[in-house]
C-alpha cells in the first residue's frame, strides 16, 4: 500500500502533509526546548545550592575522632567525607558526608549515626540539595513549591504538545476515513492499513521531529546564553552554563515517535472495529450512542438501518437546558457536539491544559509574590540600608566604630555581632500564657532537653555595641546600663496560629537572671563555663536588625551588651567569625545616597578589613530585576501554552466543521436558515471554549486553595491580588481565535452546495 | 455448481425496543455463472443482504456459504482477504480511491496481495469496459458511467467467486445504465462471472437470469426473468425448497 498508494497520497496532498509537517516541527521543537531549558534550570538551582550551602549530602556534628572518622568512610555508601576544621571546635567535629547513593542519605545517616553513638541531633542534612534530587528527607516540613510546579508546568506543556501531533494527525485520518473504508471493501487487511498508516505517519514526522529537537536544543542554547549575560549584571549572580544531555534529546524523541505511533494506530484501531461499509460512509462516529428515544421519530418496521430518521430530534421534544436558553438551535448544537464528542476529546483536553496552566501560573505567580513581601521585604527589608558584614573580626576588635558614626548621611548605626549559647530556663519562669497552652515541652517536643524543673534551650546572643545598647535600654523603657541582657520576650505561638500570621505570647516572667551555658558540648559542661547574668528586661520588643529571629526551635534571644560579652564571651564561646554593621540612612527612599553611604563606608573599611556590603535599595532593585527576568520567563511560558492551545482549536476547530458539511446540509435543507446555522455556530463555540475553560477555572480554584493553605496565607489577601485580568485578557483571545476558527469554518459551510452534500456520504 | 448458500441469515439493528430486523430467516443458493437480481423495495433490506454476501457486514445469525467457505466465522484479516480474492464489490457511488490513478485502482486488489496482474486479462477486461484509454486519469477526470466501468474492471480483476453490485446504475443516465448492464451481461457470458445484481430498477433486474424479490428482510419471490411470478404460488410450492434439493 506504501509504493501504491500513500506516495501518491502524500504527493497529491501536500496540504495535508504540511499540517502534520508543521506539526510535527513544532512539537519536536518546544519538547525539546522546554525540556533542555528545565534542565538546565534544574542544574543551575543544584550549582546555586551547591554554592550557597555546599555540595554535601550529610553532616555529622559530635565528638568524632579519627576511628569514628574510619568508621563512616569504610560505610559501604559513603563515597567521601570532609571534615570541616571552620565550624568545628569547642571538642566538636563537624564532617560532611557524600554519599554513593544519595537516595537512602536518610537512612545512611541514622545508621552512621548510630554506629557512632551520637544522639540523632547529630545528623544534619543538605535539605534543598537533597530536594532538588527528588529525595524528601522524612521530618522535612519546608514546602518545596517551586520545583513541583516547574515539573507539573512542564507535564502539561509535554502533554500539550504531545495533544498538538496526535490532532495533526487525528484531523488527517479522520479525512480519510471513507478512503480506508474502500479499501476494506476490496480486501485491504486492518494489518494492511494499520502499516501503511504508520509507515506515513514516520516518514511524515519523523525527519521534522528530529529538526525541530535539534533546533529546540539550539534555541534552548541561545535562552540560556541571554539568562546568563542578565543574571551576570545583578549583584551576586552568575552565568549559567549551558548543558544538554543527550538523555533528554532521546527521551523526547523517543515521546514524539511514540505518539506518532499511538496516533497512527488510533484511527487504525478504529477503523478494524467498524465495518467497511460504515468506513465508507463515514457514520461509525457521528451517531449519538444513546439515542434519547423522546428524541427520535419513531422508525416504522421494515425502515432498514440506513433509513433510519435518528438524526432529526421531534420538535416536541427540544426540552433540554441547550433548547430552553436557546431554543431549537441550542438543542441541535448540543446533539451535534455530542455526537462528535470523541473528536473533540483532544481539542478539549488541549484547551483545558492550556487554560489550567496559563491560569495556574499566574496564580502561583501572585502567590509567589505574596510570599516573598511577607517573609522579606515587609520583614526583613526595611529594618535596614545599609549593611556591611567584617569577615573574621571579633566586636571588640572592631576600632573603626567611631569614624563609621561619623559618617555623612547615617543616621543610624548599630555593630552587632552573633554568638550561640544554650540557657536553662526554669520551669516556674514560664508565662502565664505558655502554662496555660501547655508549657513549653508541648512546643519543643524531643527536641527539649527537660531537667527536672528547668529547659535546656537555645538561648542565641546578639551582641550590640554599648551605644546601640544603651539606646535599646532607652526604647524598652529602662535606664542605659550595661551589666545585663534584655530577653526578647515572646514565643511563637504555633498551636493558635501559622508562621505566616504570628500571634506571639510572653515567654517568661519574673525572670531577674539567666543561666548562660556554651551551645558546643552535650552533658558535661564544667561549672566554670556556667554562668548566670542579670535580666535588665523582658520584652516583645527588638532593636531593628536584618535578623529573623527563629519560628522553629523557640530560642530565649538575648540582647546583651559588648562590655558583659568582653567579661562571659570567654566561657561561652560559639561565637561568630563576622560582625554586623547596621546603618539606617537619613535619605531612605532614593539610591544615590544609599550608594554614597555605601561608598563612604566600604572606604572607611576595606583598608583595615575584609569585609562585604549592600544597601537595601539597591538589592530591590536587582530583586525586581530578577523578578522580570521571572516574569519574562513564566510569561513566555504561558504565552507558549497559549500559543499551544489556541492552534490546536483553531486547527481542529476547522477541520471539524469540514467534516460536518452533510450535517448542516440536512438542517438547511429543512429549512434551517443561514442565521440560524451562525447561532448553532456561536453556541457550539462558545460551549467548545466554555466548558474547558470553566473546567480549567474549578480545577485552578481547588489548587490555589491547596497551596493557599499550604502556604497560611490570608485567602483574602490572596483574592485582592489575583490576576484576574491577566487571565480574563487570555479567557478572551482564545476564545475569540475559536470564534474565528468557527467564522471561517462558517463562512466555507454556509457556501456550500447544498444539492452537492445532500448526496450519499459514500460520494465523498 | 452451488457457489453461495445461505441458510437462515438473520441481521437485526439495535437493541431492545429499537430492535429492528433488516433481514430474517432468508434462504437462498445461487450457482456458478448465474446472473441473478435481487429487487425490493427501498428498505426491504436488499442492500443489508448484499453487504453480508460481500463479507463486509456479518449476520446476526444464520451461515453464509460462498464457493465453499463460511464467511459469517471469518475473522476481521480472514475476511479481508476473502473479499479480496473471492468477491468484487460494486457500488451505486463508484468509491474509487481519488488520490490513485484509474490504472492502480483496477489493480489495488492485486497489488495489495502482492501479485502482479495477468496483462493479457488485465487488457482484456479493461479494453471490453471501454477504459483502456482511461488508466492514467484519476477518477474526478472521468465521468460517472467512465468511473462504474472502472469500479467493475476492478472487482473483475482478481476473477472473483461473485460479483456483487449495489445499484450500480442508481447515479448514471440511461444511456450508461444501459452500457453498465451490458457490460456485466458480459461478464457474465465471456468470463463465466456469477453475478449478483441489486436493483430496484424492474427494467435492469430483468436483464438477470433469475429475480430474487425481497420484502421485509424476507424473500418472497424467486423465479426466472421474464416469467409470470406470484409470491403466494412460490409460497405454496414451495420452490426454494424443492430447487434446494
Amino acid at each position: 500500500m506504501w509504493k501504491n498508494y500513500s506516495v501518491d497520497y502524500i504527493k497529491n496532498n501536500r496540504a495535508s502533509g504540511i499540517s502534520i509537517i508543521a506539526a510535527s516541527f513544532i512539537a519536536g521543537l518546544f519538547l525539546s526546548f522546554l525540556c533542555c531549558l528545565f534542565y538546565n534550570f534544574w542544574l543551575d538551582n543544584i550549582e546555586g545550592i551547591k554554592l550557597e550551602d555546599g555540595d554535601w549530602h550529610g553532616r555529622i556534628t559530635g565528638e568524632i575522632d579519627a576511628d569514628k572518622l574510619a568508621k563512616v568512610n569504610y560505610y559501604a555508601n559513603v563515597e567521601k567525607t570532609v571534615v570541616r576544621e571552620d565550624l568545628s571546635g569547642d571538642g566538636e567535629t563537624v564532617v560532611d558526608v557524600y554519599f554513593y547513593d544519595k537516595r537512602t542519605a536518610y537512612q545512611d545517616m541514622s545508621a552512621l549515626v548510630k554506629i557512632l553513638e551520637l544522639p540523632r541531633e547529630a545528623a544534619d542534612y543538605n535539605y534543598q540539595l537533597l530536594s532538588l534530587y527528588f529525595i524528601r528527607i522524612p521530618g522535612d516540613g519546608q514546602p518545596r513549591l517551586l520545583m513541583p510546579m516547574y515539573f507539573l508546568i512542564l507535564i502539561m506543556m509535554c502533554f500539550s504538545l504531545i495533544l498538538v501531533i496526535h490532532n495533526a494527525f487525528g484531523v488527517s485520518m479522520n479525512s480519510r476515513m471513507h478512503q480506508f473504508g474502500i479499501f476494506a471493501s476490496i480486501g485491504a487487511t486492518p494489518g494492511q492499513i494499520r502499516k501503511c498508516l504508520v509507515q506515513e505517519a514516520f516518514f511524515l514526522a519523523l525527519g521534522p521531529i528530529l529538526l525541530g529537537i535539534l533546533a529546540g536544543a539550539a534555541c534552548s542554547f541561545g535562552t540560556v546564553l541571554g539568562m546568563g549575560a542578565f543574571a551576570e549584571e545583578l549583584a551576586g549572580g552568575r552565568r549559567m552554563a549551558f548543558q544538554c544531555h543527550p538523555a533528554i534529546l532521546i527521551l523526547v524523541f523517543l515521546l514524539s515517535a511514540f505518539t506518532i505511533l499511538i496516533s497512527a494506530l488510533i484511527p487504525a484501531g478504529r477503523l478494524s472495529h467498524m465495518t467497511p461499509l460504515e468506513a465508507i460512509r463515514g457514520t461509525g462516529e457521528r451517531e449519538l450512542r444513546k439515542r434519547n428515544k423522546r428524541l427520535m421519530l419513531r422508525k416504522r418496521p421494515g425502515l432498514s438501518r440506513g433509513h433510519e430518521i435518528g438524526c432529526f430530534p421531534s420538535v416536541a421534544a427540544f426540552g433540554g437546558l441547550s433548547g430552553s436558553l436557546f431554543g431549537i438551535e441550542g438543542e441541535l448544537a448540543w446533539k451535534g457536539l455530542k455526537a462528535q464528542r470523541k473528536a473533540l476529546r483532544t481539542t478539549s483536553l488541549s484547551l483545558t491544559i492550556a487554560f489550567l496552566g496559563y491560569m495556574v501560573m499566574q496564580c502561583f505567580w501572585t502567590l509567589s509574590g505574596i510570599s516573598t513581601n511577607h517573609t522579606y521585604f515587609e520583614a526583613y527589608q526595611d529594618a535596614w540600608d545599609v549593611m556591611a558584614t567584617v569577615k573574621d573580626t571579633p566586636l571588640e576588635d572592631f576600632s573603626l566604630m567611631e569614624e563609621i558614626r561619623g559618617i555623612c548621611g547615617a543616621e543610624n548605626t548599630v555593630f552587632y555581632q552573633k554568638a550561640e549559647a544554650v540557657c536553662a530556663l526554669p520551669k516556674k519562669a514560664q508565662s502565664v500564657e505558655l502554662q496555660a497552652l501547655g508549657g513549653l515541652g508541648t512546643f519543643l517536643e524531643d527536641v527539649a532537653q527537660e531537667g527536672e524543673d528547668f529547659f535546656l534551650i537555645k538561648a542565641p546572643v546578639v551582641i550590640l555595641d554599648d551605644d546601640s545598647f544603651r539606646e535599646f535600654c532607652g526604647q524598652t523603657g529602662i535606664a542605659p546600663q550595661l551589666n545585663g541582657t534584655i530577653v526578647l520576650n515572646r514565643l511563637w505561638d504555633s498551636q493558635n496560629s501559622n508562621f505566616r500570621y504570628p500571634r506571639y505570647i510572653p515567654y517568661v516572667e519574673n525572670m531577674e537572671t539567666v543561666t548562660l551555658y556554651p551551645a558546643a558540648g552535650n552533658g558535661n559542661i564544667p561549672s566554670e563555663r556556667i554562668t548566670e547574668i542579670p535580666v535588665l528586661a523582658c520584652t516583645q520588643m527588638y532593636p531593628a536588625l536584618r535578623e529573623e529571629y527563629e519560628k522553629s526551635e523557640y530560642p530565649l534571644v538575648q540582647f546583651m551588651p559588648l562590655s558583659l560579652w568582653k567579661e562571659i564571651g570567654g566561657k561561652i564561646g560559639g561565637v561568630e567569625d563576622n560582625l554586623y554593621i547596621r546603618i539606617l540612612a537619613q535619605e531612605r527612599g532614593e539610591l544615590a545616597p544609599l550608594q554614597s553611604l555605601e561608598n563612604e563606608l566600604t572606604q572607611t573599611i576595606s583598608p583595615a578589613y575584609e569585609m562585604e556590603s549592600e544597601n537595601r535599595l539597591q538589592e530591590k532593585i536587582d530583586n525586581d530585576k530578577m523578578i522580570e527576568g521571572y516574569e519574562m520567563i513564566l510569561g513566555a511560558f504561558c504565552g507558549l501554552l497559549a500559543v499551544i492551545g489556541v492552534a490546536h482549536v483553531f486547527s481542529h476547530t476547522l477541520g471539524f466543521l469540514g467534516q460536518r458539511k452533510r450535517e448542516f446540509a440536512r438542517l438547511m435543507s429543512v429549512g434551517l436558515t443561514p442565521e440560524g446555522i451562525r447561532k448553532i455556530f456561536r453556541i457550539e463555540a462558545m460551549t467548545v471554549a466554555g466548558r474547558p475553560m470553566l473546567r480549567a477555572l474549578l480545577l485552578t480554584i481547588i489548587v490555589m486553595a491547596v497551596m493557599i493553605r499550604a502556604s497560611y496565607l490570608d485567602p483574602v489577601e490572596f483574592i485582592v491580588a489575583a490576576p484576574v485580568w491577566q487571565i480574563l485578557g487570555f479567557v478572551l483571545t482564545v476564545f475569540g481565535f475559536v470564534a474565528l476558527a468557527y467564522y471561517l469554518g462558517g463562512k466555507k459551510i454556509l457556501k456550500m452546495n447544498l444539492a452537492q452534500a445532500l448526496r450519499d456520504d459514500t460520494m465523498m | 455448481m452451488e457457489i453461495l448458500r445461505c441458510e437462515g441469515v438473520r441481521k437485526v439493528y439495535g437493541a431492545g425496543d429499537n430492535q429492528v430486523a433488516a433481514l430474517d430467516k432468508v434462504d437462498l443458493s445461487i450457482g456458478k455463472g448465474e446472473f441473478v437480481a435481487i429487487t425490493g423495495a427501498s428498505g426491504s433490506g436488499k442492500s443489508t443482504l448484499l453487504h453480508i454476501l460481500g463479507c463486509v457486514d456479518k449476520p446476526t445469525a444464520g451461515r453464509v456459504m460462498i464457493d465453499g467457505t463460511d464467511i459469517s466465522t471469518l475473522n476481521a484479516t480472514r475476511a479481508a482477504i476473502f473479499r479480496r480474492r473471492k468477491v468484487g464489490l460494486v457500488y451505486q457511488f463508484y468509491n474509487l480511491i481519488p488520490t490513485l490513478t484509474i490504472g492502480k485502482n483496477i489493480l489495488m486488489p492485486l497489488l495489495l496481495d502482492k501479485k502482479k496482474p495477468n496483462q493479457e486479462y488485465f487488457q482484456q477486461v479493461v479494453g471490453a469496459l471501454g477504459i483502456a484509454d482511461k488508466l492514467e486519469c484519476l477518477p474526478n477526470q472521468l465521468s460517472g458511467g467512465q468511473q462504474q466501468r472502472a469500479a467493475i474492471a476492478r472487482s473483475l480483476l482478481y476473477r472473483p467467486a461473485l460479483l456483487l453490485a449495489d445499484e450500480p446504475t442508481g447515479n448514471l443516465d440511461r444511456k450508461n445504465a444501459r452500457e453498465i448492464v451490458d457490460m456485466l451481461k458480459l461478464s457474465n457470458r465471456n468470463f463465466n462471472q456469477t453475478i449478483v445484481l441489486i436493483t430496484h430498477d424492474e427494467k435492469v433486474a430483468l436483464e438477470a437470469d433469475r429475480i430474487v424479490t425481497i420484502e421485509d428482510g424476507r424473500i418472497v419471490g424467486d423465479g426466472l426473468s421474464g416469467e409470470k411470478f406470484h409470491g403466494k404460488k412460490y409460497a405454496d410450492e414451495n420452490h426454494f425448497d424443492e430447487k434446494r434439493r
